[in-house]
């Protein structure tokens, strides 16, 4: 596990990171979301001491903390972040890649051909990485993290260029990191698959680390809390709120409405979908509140 | 440590740049070998003509001059000298005329030793050494011929007391090992250690074309840094490797030698010169040509970590290339420590034969000292970069 206390970063006097305190404990996925440019890379960087942080520490299994370059070095056997793409070595092969990641942290070596067999990358991983496309690439940068098999792995934008099928092999694959008691932190945009897979997701503003939990309670519950109606017009949503004065309803800037049907029963979920009939309005659902709605309702302004 | 040295090596050698030192190394080693060495003419050469026009004429006068009271005295001094120097003159032309090399050397060994002792001390200038000295702009050709002639004596000496066998090729240093021997001693070195500078100036910088690759590979800076100035000492030793290719060409061309030729060593206190083996030479140049590499690397690598600049790379490690022709005066020795300067020994080969003290007037720069020199310098710059490496915020990226 891997202890964040009170870390602070600063660029050009702007606080980019703001005391941010998080334990990521063994065994478990968190989804960091966040729009550009507001902290998430940082955030890594600082777990990777890449980026010095005016205050605080990072704290790895309760005893090592970069305190000096022997340390750095121990951390590092223990905690890995994903290369970029852009930076992979494009005269040299996809297997070069990985036999050196695989030599650089001593771990073992029948891991790079698994890795490659699971990620379908046999047909070009004795390619020169020069001759990828994208996903080609970031599957290979994946692959590099999985072949360092360290117990912290940190992966900024890793279902960057992928198609549907290989976001969804990639997250198989964090599923099974995750079931070997490996601590994987990742940064993404895809939203559905953050929701589906992560254990806790944390949005990132104004330099704090917010659980998605604290902002809607009940998130990561199995429980009908909210009804989404993906269209509805001004007028419907006043005929709602004079109907049904107790629900809270919630516009978003991406056109959904939200109507809070927390600890309702049956029949007052079926007074709803009554009124919701009635009103000749089909495209809604049951359910809890999603990331891309919480996600609209945090950072993106009516 | 193992894999990261392989990963570097492995970068090192597929750099383009790299490879286009090489590739440029090796042209000029096929070149030198095929169109300059055919054009070597040697100052000091085994040449008949040269010899008979000389010792002719003074056969001529010593039978015929007359030696009485009204005898100028230089003509009675020329009677007086011209005896034993035509003496060796008839043992050379006898020698070669019976290819006997041994004789040859033995004779020649002699002649330019008493050539020197008649011509060095001569004050009213009636003698000279041999034309080729006496260059425009040259106002120390008797100098030269002075160190020219006591050096073709010892040589010569050598080869009567060696084994090796001896040719012509062998008395004009043309065969490979000695043409090795006289680029040791003029350009080689300082092609050498301007190539181990182009290849060390982006050994870490390079890194920051592929940053999130490499920032986070479990090894501290200081060993990276370590392993990068091994591959780069490695990759400038590889430079030999083309550069020998050009002496297989002149060797198959004018013969190899042998590592047992003499190689003259000056001695500036005695004025003497002695000989040692070509091989003990070859491997003295090549430790010292090492710890100039390693002077070097260490030097561009505390530079890399304090200024993060190939340019600036660049620029510091040519400086100390040719630092040494900013500041270079004949007998600035004798009032300046030039010993102390790293920099006045980079004319590796002529720091080993002494050549350079000769120019200098000064007997401190030997291989001792300059080894001395290059390796405390290298200890100071890589303490230097193990302190700043070591800086807990420090980054190498």
């Amino acid at each position: 596990m891997i202890e964040l206390k009170n870390i602070g970063v600063q660029f050009s006097g702007r606080d980019i990171l703001k005391d941010v305190s998080v334990m990521f404990n063994a065994g478990e996925i968190v989804g960091l979301v966040a729009p550009n440019g507001t902290g998430k890379s940082t955030l890594m960087n600082v777990i990777m001491n890449y980026i010095n942080p005016i205050s605080g520490k990072v704290i790895l299994n309760d005893e090592l903390e970069y305190t000096n370059k022997k340390n750095e070095v121990k951390m590092h056997q223990l905690v890995s972040m994903m290369p970029d793409q852009s930076d992979l070595y494009n005269q040299i092969s996809g297997k070069e890649h990985l036999k050196i990641y695989s030599s650089m942290w001593n771990s073992n070596p029948k891991l790079i051909d698994s890795t490659i067999q699971e990620l379908g990358m046999e047909s070009y991983i004795n390619k020169n990485t020069g001759t990828y496309s994208l996903g080609m690439r970031q599957r290979l940068c994946f692959a590099m993290q999985v072949v360092s098999d360290t117990q912290v792995m940190l992966m900024d934008e890793v279902m960057n260029g992928l198609d549907p099928t290989h976001v969804e092999l990639i997250s198989q694959i964090l599923v099974k990191k995750k079931s070997e008691g490996k601590t994987v932190i990742v940064a993404s945009h895809l939203l559905e698959n953050l929701e589906k897979y992560a254990d806790r997701i944390f949005f990132m503003k104004n330099g704090e680390l917010i659980l998605v939990n604290a902002i809607s309670p009940g998130f990561e519950e199995r429980e009908i809390t909210t009804v989404r109606i993906s269209e509805m017009t001004d007028s419907i949503k006043g005929e709602i709120s004079k109907e049904f004065p107790e629900t809270k309803v919630r516009s978003l800037p991406n056109g959904a409405t939200l109507l809070d049907v927390r600890g309702y029963d049956s029949g007052e979920l079926g007074n709803i979908v009554e009124f919701l009939k009635e009103n000749q309005i089909t495209e809604f659902s049951f359910g809890k509140v999603t990331l891309n709605d919480l996600y609209s309702m945090y950072y993106q302004e009516v | 440590m193992w894999a990261y040295f392989k990963f570097e090596f492995f970068q090192f050698i597929r750099n383009k740049k790299n490879i286009a030192i090489y590739v440029i190394l090796l042209y000029f080693a096929c070149y030198y070998a095929l169109k300059i060495v055919p054009t070597y003419n040697p100052i000091e050469k085994v040449d008949v003509s040269e010899i008979e026009a000389r010792y002719l004429p003074r056969a001529e006068f010593l039978k015929n001059v007359e030696i009485d009271k009204g005898t100028h005295y230089l003509t009675s001094y020329a009677v007086a000298i011209f005896s034993e120097w035509n003496e060796y003159d008839k043992a050379r032309l006898d020698a070669l005329k019976k290819h006997n090399m041994k004789e040859y050397a033995e004779a020649t060994s002699k002649w330019y030793k008493y050539s020197d002792e008649m011509i060095f001390p001569d004050v009213m200038n009636v003698f000279y050494y041999n034309p080729g000295y006496y260059t425009y702009g040259n106002n120390y050709a008797k100098k030269d011929g002075h160190y020219a002639y006591l050096y073709s004596a010892s040589r010569y000496k050598g080869y009567t007391e060696g084994k090796s066998n001896l040719s012509i090729n062998v008395f004009e240093e043309r065969t490979a090992l000695q043409t090795l021997q006289r680029l040791l001693d003029s350009y080689l070195p300082l092609i050498l250690i301007v190539s181990c500078i182009l290849f060390t100036v982006d050994i870490v910088l390079k890194d920051r074309r592929n940053p999130t690759l490499l920032q986070g590979l479990p090894l501290s800076d200081w060993r990276k840094l370590i392993i990068k100035g091994l591959v780069s000492l490695l990759g400038s030793l590889i430079a030999i490797i083309p550069l020998s290719i050009g002496l297989l060409i002149i060797g198959g061309r004018n013969g190899f030698g042998a590592f047992d030729l003499p190689v003259p060593i000056y001695s500036f206190g005695k004025d003497l010169f002695s000989n040692i083996l070509m091989w003990d030479y070859l491997v003295q140049n090549m430790l010292f040509i090492v710890f100039w590499f390693l002077f070097i690397i260490s030097l561009l690598l505390l530079v890399s970590v304090l200024l993060k600049n190939e340019f600036v790379n660049l620029l510091v490690g040519s400086m100390f290339v040719i630092a040494e022709f900013i500041y270079f005066e004949r007998g600035l020795g004798a009032v300046r420590n030039i010993q102390w300067y790293p920099t006045s020994y980079v004319q590796v080969g002529q720091v080993i034969s002494g050549y350079r003290n000769y120019l200098y007037g000064s007997e401190a720069l030997t291989f001792g000292s300059g080894l001395t020199v290059m390796g405390l310098c290298t200890c100071i710059f890589l303490f230097f970069t193990f302190l700043i490496s070591n800086q807990k915020k420090f980054k190498l990226l």
